[in-house]
């Protein structure tokens, strides 16, 4: 125990002195923050949007209008007369709507008119979102100006919980969250391992008494320290800008924090234990964390969108458990019935990670 | 013959043939262009997936007649929901719902197999689980859609006024992995010129031997020109590596002109050079480089449309993304490979990117010989 608590005092006061890395330490997660906080959003507002009318009839001209009036849609100036060609190949919009001559004339005598719709597929997510949205219009459209005798005879009545204005930071937010916190502490725990490694410190260590599991304890109860004041900083910054709070009990969070930045640091040792040197080191943090975090923790997407062989590594996945803890804590709110799992999933992957870099310190102590 | 004599005795070519050996001789570096982008356009093609499918749906029908069943298959017909679980107990599935084990519950109530039948309107109560917005909206949408629809064979004799026919261009089977994949393609372009060139000038620096290669009669340029042009061809190499993934394992359709791509993917690769020569410049050891780039090439990544569309971002990162290299590579290559866009609708971007390479390798190559003599 004495031991581990001078590693600990003996790392805190390095990592003290090390400028660079402490300005690093704060600074980086804060600008992912910003970054990841605000930017990014998966739906697009001020869809950009030709109309060629035909028509010209008082019903297109209002068609067109409240088209416009639904606040998703931006008119865009285009010359030209193939909006496919002149508008949409060229990025100029996103999609166009076009009506018939006879599209007033149609409707008038009782027969269906088509209006021909055509969207940029390049974005997938949002060529969806527009042909639902313009149908959904359409519908409206018909109810509105009372085109159709009867009324729909299903009425559903459909009711969004948890995120009725359909927010995207509320989704994104959290899991920026399990981002951060998963790469940053890691990257500062490796980058202590390795270093003892390059400047060939490591093998003063193997020659003293330490054990190796008194090395991984003491250097990740110093990281832990940090990781702890990052975490209170990130949380803290996230929640006042978009303005989140806890909506059940925060103590799966709390508990399921500790043992999530215990599994990310004892990752960043493991790493740091395996690479030669410094930027090996960071290399690897990097590219692994931000492929699995970013991608394979269903921070973006959901996660029974990924594909079988790959769904398998999800749960290997730390900030996957995580995020799952997060969206409950600050949006879901169904507390430990709902995600008892998950703190102790993660406690498995410490655990598991911990044994894993004890095994290769202890082989390296040998062999050296 | 005399300019090719002239090319082989010049300082340049023993330059550049002593970069391309000591690249080739790096197995790391060599590793590091092959093995990242690979790995990094699979994930990312695979799983950045944001398609809307299997939505799990739970089913609470009180009426339980052939009518209602009916509404629940037609809900599943398409794929778009899947029963995950059916219940008798409306507090039940909303705890379901409530706990995120499915994504939409469906209350059919008693009556109404009875009010369809005496004409008169019947009420489901649909609850989604928003914690998702935008897999939410997506749902909703299908949801009302889909019940409509339903409920338009109760009166076969009225036809619907209006109909929208949308025609998906350029990807209508709405494949996700083809948004994907080609911005990604820009995201391991700019990643792998910028990690390698840095490595390129801080290797020297760190081992001391960028002193040795001043000592040469080489002039400053020459050195800078040997180190770039070998980075360049191996590059195009990484390039033609992704581009084979793109097309052969997740079949994105080529429908531009090759030699315009690699040409912007050139250009691009200048951009990256000229952002690890800044780099390695500013900084003195290679864990500050590499730390820095961290600074540079996250917003860069993020801000460039590659994983979340630029039009999706607030206005101030959209317009502040214009300043952003590679926001004008990930709009050149998904132009050039799913809209066969040449440079006639290209140009403002190409002559972006080349703004940027121009500034960037006159800086950085301005910065390396202040710091050569």
């Amino acid at each position: 125990m004495k031991r581990i608590l001078a590693q600990c005092s003996k790392e805190l006061a390095q990592f003290r002195r090390d400028r660079l890395t402490l300005a690093l330490a704060f600074i980086l997660p804060v600008m992912t923050l910003f970054i990841f906080g605000f930017a990014i959003r998966l739906e697009a507002k001020n869809i950009t949007l030709i109309v060629q009318d035909f028509d010209h009839s008082n019903l297109s001209q209002s068609y067109v209008e409240r088209l416009y009036a639904t606040n998703q849609f931006l008119p865009v100036q285009w010359s030209g007369t193939d909006p496919i060609r002149d508008g949409i190949e060229r990025g100029l919009a996103k999609a166009a709507v076009i009506i018939s001559p006879e599209f007033s004339r149609d409707v008038k005598a009782g027969k269906t008119s088509v209006v021909q719709v055509l969207i940029d597929g390049t974005d997938v997510n949002n060529a969806r979102v527009i042909k639902n949205s313009i149908q959904a219009f359409t519908n409206v459209f018909i109810q509105d100006q009372n085109l159709l005798q009867s009324s729909s005879k299903i009425l559903p009545r459909i009711r969004l919980w948890f995120n009725p204005g359909r927010q995207e930071s509320l989704y994104i937010v959290p899991g920026v969250f399990g981002v951060i916190l998963a790469i940053y502490p890691s990257l500062l725990a490796a980058l202590a391992m390795s270093r003892e490694k390059e400047q060939g410190t490591i093998l003063q260590i193997y020659a003293s008494s330490v054990s190796a599991a008194e090395l991984l304890l003491g250097k990740g109860l110093a990281y832990f320290i940090v990781a702890i004041g990052q975490t209170l900083f990130v949380l803290g910054l996230g929640c006042t800008i978009w303005q989140l709070g806890f909506v059940g009990d925060p103590t799966p969070l709390l508990i399921g924090s500790v043992v999530f930045l215990a599994a990310n640091i004892m990752f960043g040792l493991l790493i740091g234990v395996r690479a030669s040197n410094r930027s090996v080191a960071v290399q690897g943090v990097a590219t692994v964390g931000f492929l699995l975090s970013l991608l394979l923790s269903g921070f973006i997407y959901p996660l029974s969108n990924i594909p079988f062989p790959l769904s398998l590594i999800t749960n290997l996945v730390p900030a996957r458990y995580y995020i799952e803890l997060t969206r409950d804590a600050f949006v879901r709110g169904t507390g430990w019935s709902g995600v008892w799992s998950a703190p102790l999933l993660l406690a498995l992957l410490a655990f598991l990670l911990f044994n894993i870099a004890r095994k290769i310190i202890r082989r390296m102590q040998l062999s050296g | 013959m005399k300019l090719f004599r002239r090319l082989i005795e010049s300082r340049f070519w023993v330059l550049s043939v002593k970069e391309i050996s000591q690249i080739l001789r790096n197995k790391q570096l060599i590793f590091l262009l092959v093995f990242p982008p690979t790995i990094q356009l699979l994930i990312f093609g695979f799983a950045l997936n944001p398609d809307v499918q299997h939505l799990k749906l739970g089913i609470t029908d009180y009426s339980n007649t052939p009518m209602s069943r009916e509404l629940i298959s037609a809900l599943t017909a398409n794929e778009v929901f899947e029963v995950k679980s059916a219940t008798l107990d409306e507090q039940a599935l909303g705890e379901q719902v409530r706990r995120g084990q499915i994504t939409a519950g469906l209350v059919i109530p008693p009556n109404f197999n009875r009010l369809l039948k005496s004409d008169q309107p019947a009420e489901v109560q649909v609850l989604i689980d928003a914690v998702d917005a935008n897999t939410a909206g997506i749902a909703n949408g299908y949801m009302s859609q889909i019940i409509n629809q339903f409920s338009r064979q109760f009166t076969p004799d009225v036809v619907p006024p209006i109909q929208t026919q949308a025609t998906i261009l350029y990807n209508p089977g709405l494949v996700s992995s083809w948004f994907i994949v080609p911005g990604v393609i820009g995201l391991v372009l700019n990643l792998g010129s910028s990690l390698v060139s840095t490595a390129a000038v801080v290797r020297e620096k760190d081992t001391g031997t960028l002193e040795q290669l001043l000592m040469t009669p080489a002039a400053a340029w020459e050195i800078i020109l040997a180190k770039v042009v070998p980075l360049f061809i191996l590059l195009l190499g990484e390039v033609i590596l992704a581009l084979s993934v793109a097309t052969f394992i997740f079949r994105v359709p080529f429908r531009g002109n090759i030699f315009l791509y690699l040409f912007f993917a050139g250009l691009y690769a200048c951009v990256g050079i000229g952002i690890g020569f800044l780099l390695a410049t500013v900084c003195r050891t290679q864990q500050q480089a590499i730390l820095t780039s961290f600074f540079i090439n996250l917003p860069l990544i993020q801000l460039s449309g590659a994983i979340a569309p630029v039009e999706s971002m607030p206005k101030f990162f959209q317009i502040f993304s214009l300043a952003n290299p590679l926001r004008h590579f990930v709009t050149i290559s998904r132009g050039v490979l799913l809209k066969g866009n040449g440079l006639d609708v290209l140009y403002p971007e190409a002559l972006a990117l080349l703004g940027f390479a121009i500034v960037l390798l006159t800086i950085s190559t301005n910065k390396f010989r202040t710091q050569l003599s």
